[in-house]
């Protein structure tokens, strides 16, 4: 090989070394790796988790765990038999078809897709701070994410009381916390409108 | 420097490197087209498969790194990229060693099938849904670990190191045929 070549070749990837470490050292604030965790309570009997989805939810009827937590600026969310039947969606910072989720929601509750009697709640789990997309509230804020939600903590409670396996899972709730179904992964305006359609069957009066 | 800020500095640095690397390979190519495939041997001569060797080393140490050190458990397709990438880093230095012709027939089928594969997963980022609706919580394939300057993610650098393999090989091909 020519050797003023090699010497071009070394240059350029040495330089790329130099500058990249610069760039990197001198580079961004060192993140808060605490933010996005929570400290929540989770009382009650865990879920057991689904498997396949697709083949349904053994855990139909079972009473799922209260959970009381807090959102990222400190409000108390609780996930609680308190009458009022809920859809609950648990989210993933990370996971791309929960980034393409959360616009659909939003949307679908914008357009009044939820039934008068009916709460949302949200959860975020599984945060890992060497993921993308880290924190999840910042992302959440970033799509104007009014969904009361509550922040999981690193042993991942929340997900393991409610077996959740992947994300995006959602869950159904009558008012005493009884399970009414779960579904997993992106379920689009259709499959929001069926949960809808469990949880209004289980508005009282 | 924390963990996640040694993650960071990793990335970015690598990203670099993968910038470099795509640059070079189209300059190669380019050259190619415009100087003619007489050129080829001129340029790189022997030195092409070293310079494959190189990147392909790189590549491997790179993953391994991201593996070994901070622990990052690769989903299926990145086991697929290993494949293609960990013997092209033992093969290509045999072949330099022994300046062997032979070296391009069992190194291009690996780069190129890498490099299918590479797309493939690169794909799977952009568009999820082509590995199914939800994220394994462990290592899901959609999942993009690394994101600098928007569009570098790890299957992007492995795309663009075997592409530059595969660049490197036919000039080295070329050099030798000629």
């Amino acid at each position: 090989m020519n050797k003023n070549l090699m010497w071009i070749i070394g240059g350029v990837v040495g330089l790329a070394l130099i500058v990249g470490l610069a760039w990197a050292i001198a580079g961004e604030e060192p993140p808060d790796e605490t933010a996005g965790f929570g400290t929540p309570t989770v009382t009650g009997t865990n879920l057991p988790a689904v498997e396949n989805p697709n083949a349904g939810d053994p855990a139909v009827g079972m009473t799922a765990p209260t959970v009381v937590g807090t959102d990222w600026d400190g409000n108390e969310v609780a996930i609680e038999p308190d009458g009022r039947p809920k859809i609950v969606v648990f989210l993933a910072h990370w996971c791309p078809h929960c980034q393409a989720e959360v616009p659909v929601i939003n949307n679908w509750l914008a357009n009044g897709g939820l039934p008068e009697g009916v709460d949302m709640y949200a959860a975020t789990i599984f945060t890992n701070a060497r993921r993308p997309n880290f924190p999840p509230q910042t992302w959440l804020q970033r799509e104007n994410w009014e969904v009361p939600t509550v922040m999981d903590n690193a042993e991942n409670a929340i997900a393991l009381g409610f077996g959740v396996m992947s994300t995006p899972t959602y869950i159904v709730l009558d008012g005493e916390n009884k399970n009414l179904g779960r579904a997993a992964g992106e379920i689009g305006v259709g499959g929001l409108n069926a949960l809808a359609a469990i949880a209004a069957s289980a508005v009282e009066g | 420097m924390s963990d996640v800020q040694t993650l960071s500095a990793y990335n970015k640095v690598l990203a670099l490197l993968t910038l470099v690397a795509l640059v070079g390979a189209v300059v190669l190519i380019v050259y190619r087209l415009v100087k003619g495939p007489e050129s080829a041997r001129d340029l790189l001569g022997s030195g092409a498969i070293w310079l494959a060797w190189a990147v392909a080393a790189v590549a491997t140490a790179g993953s391994l790194i991201y593996s070994e050190y901070f622990h990052f458990v690769p989903c299926r397709l990145c086991w697929f990229q290993r494949i293609f990438m960990y013997p092209m880093s033992l093969v290509l230095l045999v072949g330099s060693i022994r300046k062997e012709m032979v070296v391009k027939y069992y190194a291009l089928p690996l780069s190129l099938l890498g490099l299918a594969t590479s797309i493939y997963h690169y794909l799977v980022q952009v568009f999820p849904s082509l590995e199914g609706s939800g994220c394994d919580p462990t290592n899901p394939c959609s999942a993009r670990y690394v994101e600098e300057f928007g569009f570098i993610s790890i299957p992007f650098m492995a795309g663009v190191g075997f592409t530059l393999i595969t660049v490197l090989l036919l000039f080295y091909v070329k050099a030798k045929e000629e």
